[in-house]
């Protein structure tokens, strides 16, 4: 007899850990200083959703969450591009990565 | 198990989830760092243990499997071996995940989050999405960690050695670990929640596509013809088969075709940002346009070294 633990693999399983990489991803963005650190965090969030989508596109047998994660893979290249040009200026501009050395942005 | 069991093991291990958080990102001032790192592991692993606990079908009413439907699972299917690679890849992204976002050195947190893409590719094969597999391997991992690996070399100061206590601060220490760790698992506990909750998620009969067999017969019938023009005089064999690159290609040019130009316009559109953005002449804080101290005084509150001198 096998155990059932063994044998069945259930949505749930997935939807668990596509929470809990964008939970970690959120708490990353939250508490992380560093802006390239902090940008990675959005990745990892990213990375949560898109496992989320697959997991659901295999349990209702849909194609149409994994195309959804080809276009989440485009935003991600079209921010990673942007986000990182900007990082890159606002470091020559202050010569850290510290996101406190920008607080004087905030109103 | 009772319903309120399963919730009280939820929250429970919530709290605990976030307290190993707080103990892993370190804070001056605060129990965290270094020498609590391994307390935090611990209580990091019991957390998973205990959410891990809670979705074995041991417990629950109503085991949600992956079902097979017509010859999905022959094609695409999950055997029963594939539950350990579940586990393998989940606690592996789940680990560098942590470690992403705990490391002190920005070129590691970047290598650690490749060790993501890898699992999380590899919970994908699990799932059957072989083509998402690859292109997340080759997109983040290829294209766009090694972007962040340029950015990394250009934008950082050099330092004497690896060690905590040569990096600055704003790279040792987190900024709210508590407040963080709360809000985040703050969501964490509400989407667990409708995750356990037993009749959250039905399974959408009318949105199932049609299945690989019909997908051969009705969309793609002259696909052995084709092949065999493609070969030459010679009788092969050509497998016909349609697996998931097919499906997914068919799903992205019948369903989406407005979506896939506006994603080149979006491309198109961040390539030419990204060039304005370096192209664009920052002045250097040493430099003469910023030494007026009035524009200082405007920029920064606190006063420059020169103005006082």
């Amino acid at each position: 007899m096998e155990l059932p633990i063994l044998t069945n693999l259930t949505l749930a399983h997935f939807l668990f850990t596509g929470a809990v990489l964008f939970t970690l991803g959120l708490i990353g963005f939250i508490s992380r200083r560093n802006l390239i650190v902090m940008f990675l965090c959005t990745e990892l969030m990213f990375q949560g959703v898109c496992v989320t989508l697959v997991a659901f596109s295999r349990y209702h047998l849909n194609f149409s969450g994994q195309t959804f994660v080809i276009f989440v893979l485009t935003i991600a290249a079209a921010e990673a591009a942007l986000a990182l040009g900007l990082v890159v200026l606002l470091f020559r501009r202050k010569h850290t990565l510290d996101a406190l050395a920008w607080a004087s942005m905030k109103g | 198990m009772p319903e309120s069991l399963v919730q009280l093991i939820l929250y429970a291990a919530t709290v605990l989830g976030a307290a190993a958080m707080v103990l892993l990102l370190p804070a001056p001032g605060k129990p965290g760092g270094t020498s609590w790192r391994p307390l935090g592991a611990l209580l990091g692993a019991a957390t998973l243990g205990g959410f891990w606990l809670l979705m074995s079908p041991l417990w629950l009413d109503r085991p949600r499997e992956l079902e097979p439907y017509g010859d999905a699972l022959t094609v695409t299917g999950l055997d029963p071996g594939a539950m350990a690679f579940y586990y393998v890849f989940s606690a592996i992204g789940i680990v560098s995940a942590v470690r992403v976002i705990t490391h002190h050195r920005p070129v590691y947190a970047a290598l650690w989050f490749v060790l993501v893409i890898l699992s999380s590719a590899g919970l994908f094969l699990v799932l059957a999405a072989e083509f998402m597999a690859l292109a997340l391997v080759m997109i983040y991992g290829g294209a766009i960690l090694v972007t962040y690996m340029f950015v990394i070399m250009l934008a950082s100061q050099p330092q004497a050695s690896d060690a905590p206590e040569d990096t600055p601060d704003f790279e040792r220490y987190a900024r709210e670990p508590l407040w963080a760790s709360v809000a985040g698992f703050l969501l964490l506990a509400v989407l667990l929640t409708f995750i356990f909750d037993g009749d959250a998620v039905t399974r959408n009969v009318e949105a199932m596509a049609i299945t690989n067999a019909e997908v051969a017969e009705q969309l793609l019938p002259n696909r052995a013809q084709i092949a065999a023009v493609d070969g030459g005089g010679d009788v092969i064999t050509v497998d016909t088969a349609v697996g998931n690159v097919e499906r997914v290609g068919l799903d992205l040019f019948m369903q989406n075709p407005l979506a896939i130009e506006l994603a080149g316009v979006i491309l198109l559109l961040s390539l030419i940002g990204a060039v304005v953005i370096a192209k664009t002449d920052v002045p250097d804080p040493g430099s003469d346009e910023n030494d007026d101290p009035a524009v200082r005084a405007a920029v920064d509150p606190k006063p420059a070294p020169e103005a006082q001198a």
